[in-house]
């Protein structure tokens, strides 16, 4: 691993009008990292990874990917650099077949080419891979949501509250593939509300409150600090 | 200087009017989320109630302002519950709704063309007052001062029914955010409907006096209506009823000066104005009318 | 793609199909410049699908680019004195250039887009149409380029362009950049995070929609010969492109064909002596399609298992 992290946010600020979500956010992910972001709800946890993937634009502040700016960059152009997402809610091509999806950013975002059979395999769809997106489960969806994110072969992946209505055992598996694609060498950011399940593939967390950044380190530590504490509380 | 005031005082005049135009398609759309492609066609309907009343039955035309209220009612209440929560499932709301109220201005303007023909009517003269009323020494019409009159007790009527009914509360409601509306129990459809019976109305009451306003009313004069009340909600705010009367005003002294002026353009107002806002800026007056991809 | 090759065989079908036929029909049924004017509108219709069927976008002021095809076309005649071919194609780069000029209206959505459109469209109409033009566009009195009247050979010329079109439209359903369009027509954001450039490729299908309109343009107004602006600028004219090629089916190739070749058909018989008939027939239709058969006609052969191009 070198010394140089995968990615570095300096001083990032996010406003809504007057409104400020993120202030000052600074932080870094280094290549086969798994970073935990927590935080009750609009903390910021969200539009971090959506200023990080362009979907937002932050307002000033730096992001630093391999250590080349990216905060200006156009959605597109930071997912062929290798940064990639899944969605809270999937956003799936409804009316194309879930290979096609697959397809669509094995084509468009990856350098290499990609093997969509494995894919489809890793997230358990290669059985439903003929049909459309739009009639699978809303759980085949978000892991659909997160093979499309695969394709483009990112080293970067920013996973938002995949664990959500999912069952234990599904839980598990997806802890397993989160686990393996970091083993890979791929760094995650994984914003969830399922402390338990994050504690099973990191321990490594930043806490969130009012787009603040509370604190940085251990999940355990973390449930003991008092502003962290107030945070969960109050907020 | 003469000319200079006279298009001034004129285009509040027109202005105020064509805010009472331009309102109807407002509130539908801040309620409904959904152009009303008709909306132009509402208003010649509008027109072609007063010109049978006056024409045929001898009354005074401003008993088609009765007469554009139940015609709204009698529309606006089958036709919402018909299609619009139907299409409110659809995959594209905005999109189906923008080309069915299309269809449906066509068949408006096919049915008036069948039943009037083609020709342009205009309404007596002397119906609203044979004299003229002057300010700062400009003479205007009776009639435009009558259409004015109107207009402003329409859209203080809207006033008045959205910030101090209950009814009025829960359309704003609705306005803010349609589903949130929903949760807290209020019938959204039920409102939506009363809305879109009172936008088509107010378009109706408009029609009644743009024989007036624009000389003479045909089947022919609905879509250059729509386009010319969606300038002026543009300029406005879009989705907020009472930010048309800003949009109104520009509309109407833009309008009177260029014809004033430069008569050969002053057709192109409306459109010019549309276009260049929505590209010059885009976020600023329209919102939500721009992509976030 | 899986299907390129089938895809490929049945979008040659479909071409040699229009151009045998167009090219059978006269030795047929004698008026051609009803078969003309069915070309000119299944032309429109399709270079309409190109932007409204693979992007979403309905531009509702598409006649606009038509006109100004019509109008660049014959000042070139009438000024240049360059062969008509080449005015025509002057046509279709004039609507391209408007088509870049109202490139930031792609930054609205839906219905924004759409009245926008049909502003942008207005104002070339008053403008072409004013007084004060009338030395270059003879303003409200029309102008006249029957020097280079030549029926066969426009109508030959509007056959071309209608294979082009019908061409371009195959191509954004078989290809890599049409994969794009698809996902970005469903979900705009997530086609960006796949890798799609969004941005550029709305703008390409626009400009391409733009210029094939122009080049419709030009043509029929080599074919007219001598015209008013009304003629070429009416929103009717945007309005019949939109009805056929939604009865049809948008985003397929062969709907919007299907669609313009029946309801013109429809309207050759009945529509041009009683116009408000067909008004009426087609507002209804519009309802009808909207309510329940948002897809057109051609997803009733989908719904057979038929595959569709």
């Amino acid at each position: 691993m070198s010394s140089e992290p995968l990615l570095r946010l300096e001083n990032i600020e996010k406003r809504f009008g007057g409104l400020i979500v993120l202030h000052e956010q600074s932080f870094s992910v280094s290549a086969g990292e798994i970073l935990g972001l927590v935080g009750p709800n609009g903390s910021g946890k969200t539009t971090t990874i959506n200023v990080i993937s362009g979907v937002l634009r932050a307002n000033s502040g730096r992001i630093l990917f391999e250590g080349k700016e990216i905060r200006n960059q156009p959605i597109f152009r930071i997912a062929r650099l290798g940064i990639n997402r899944s969605f809270q809610v999937p956003k799936c091509f409804r009316a194309m077949s879930a290979r096609e999806n697959i397809e669509v950013a094995a084509t468009f975002g990856a350098h290499a080419p990609v093997d969509v059979d494995a894919i489809l395999d890793e997230i358990g769809l290669l059985r439903h891979a003929g049909e459309p997106a739009g009639s699978l489960t809303v759980n085949q969806q978000k892991m659909l949501d997160l093979g499309r994110a695969l394709a483009t072969n990112p080293r970067l992946l920013l996973i938002d509250e995949i664990g959500a209505g999912l069952n234990p055992s599904e839980l598990g598996a997806i802890a397993a593939l989160l686990k393996s694609l970091a083993a890979r060498g791929i760094a995650l950011i994984v914003v969830e509300h399922l402390l338990e399940f994050l504690n099973r593939i990191t321990d490594r967390v930043i806490v969130l409150g009012a787009g603040r950044m509370l604190f940085e380190g251990s999940l355990a530590e973390a449930s003991r600090h008092p502003d962290v504490v107030a945070a969960f509380i109050g907020g | 200087m003469a000319l200079l005031e006279y298009a001034l005082v004129g285009g509040i005049l027109y202005g105020v009017f064509f805010s009472l135009v331009g309102i109807g398609l407002n509130l539908v759309f801040g309620v409904m989320r959904m152009i009303n492609l008709a909306h132009g066609q509402f208003i010649m309907l509008g027109g072609f109630g007063a010109y049978l009343l006056s024409s045929h039955l001898g009354l005074n035309p401003v008993f088609g302002i009765p007469l554009a209220v139940a015609g709204g009612i009698v529309i606006g209440w089958p036709l919402y519950y018909a299609v619009v929560p139907r299409l409110q499932r659809s995959n594209d709301p905005e999109m189906l709704s923008f080309i069915l109220f299309f269809g449906i201005a066509q068949v408006i303007e096919a049915v008036t063309l069948l039943v009037f023909g083609a020709d342009q009517h205009s309404l007596p003269d002397s119906a609203l007052g044979s004299g003229n009323i002057g300010v700062l020494g400009q003479d205007f019409p009776d009639s435009w001062w009558v259409a004015v009159a109107v207009s402003v007790l329409c859209i203080g009527g809207l006033y008045l029914y959205l910030s101090s009914t209950r009814l009025g509360f829960a359309t704003r409601a609705i306005m803010a955010d349609r589903d949130e509306a929903r949760t807290t129990g209020i019938d959204v459809d039920r409102v939506a409907a009363i809305a879109f019976v009172i936008g088509l109305s107010l378009a109706g009451i408009a029609g009644v006096f743009v024989p007036y306003m624009v000389g003479s009313v045909s089947p022919s004069i609905g879509g250059g209506l729509t386009t010319t009340s969606f300038a002026i909600i543009i300029i406005g705010s879009l989705g907020n009823p009472l930010g048309t009367v800003v949009g109104g005003l520009v509309f109407g002294i833009g309008t009177m000066l260029m014809q004033t002026y430069y008569a050969s353009w002053s057709n192109l107002v409306p459109y010019a104005l549309l276009l260049v806002i929505v590209l010059i800026r885009p976020s600023g007056l329209l919102g939500k009318a721009v992509r976030s991809a | 793609m899986r299907n390129a090759t089938g895809g490929t065989r049945y979008a040659v079908a479909v071409l040699a199909t229009l151009a045998v036929a167009f090219v059978a029909l006269p030795q047929v049924y004698g008026n051609q410049s009803v078969l003309f004017t069915m070309m000119t509108y299944m032309a429109l219709a399709q270079g309409l699908n190109l932007v409204y069927g693979f992007t979403g976008y309905l531009p509702f002021g598409y006649v606009g680019f038509f006109g100004t095809g019509a109008y660049a076309c014959s000042i070139l005649v009438t000024f240049t004195g360059l062969p008509v071919l080449l005015c025509v194609i002057g046509g279709g780069l004039a609507a391209l250039l408007i088509g870049l000029i109202l490139g930031p209206l792609l930054r609205l959505s839906g219905a924004y887009f759409s009245i926008a459109n049909l502003a942008a469209s207005q104002i070339i109409y008053y403008v072409v149409s004013n007084e004060a033009l009338k030395p270059l566009t003879g303003g409200p009195y029309g102008i006249k380029i029957d020097q280079v009247f030549a029926p066969t050979a426009s109508y030959a010329a509007m056959l071309v362009v209608l294979l082009l079109t019908t061409a371009l439209a195959a191509y954004f359903r078989l290809s890599r950049f049409g994969l794009g369009l698809r996902a970005m027509h469903q979900n705009p954001i997530s086609a960006a995070v796949a890798g799609v450039n969004i941005v550029r490729a709305r703008l390409v299908v626009w400009l391409v929609s733009a210029t094939v309109a122009g080049l419709i343009g030009g043509v029929y107004a080599w074919n007219l010969s001598v015209f008013y602006p009304d003629a070429v600028f009416t929103l009717e004219i945007s309005v019949f492109a939109i009805v056929f090629a939604l009865f049809g089916g948008v985003g397929t190739v062969i709907g919007p064909l299907l669609g313009a070749g029946l309801l013109y058909t429809f309207y050759a018989a009945i529509g041009v002596s009683t116009p408000q008939y067909f008004q009426l027939l087609y507002g209804s239709l519009i309802v009808f399609l909207v309510l329940f058969l948002p897809n057109g006609l051609v997803s009733l052969l989908v719904r057979r298992k038929l595959h569709v191009l």
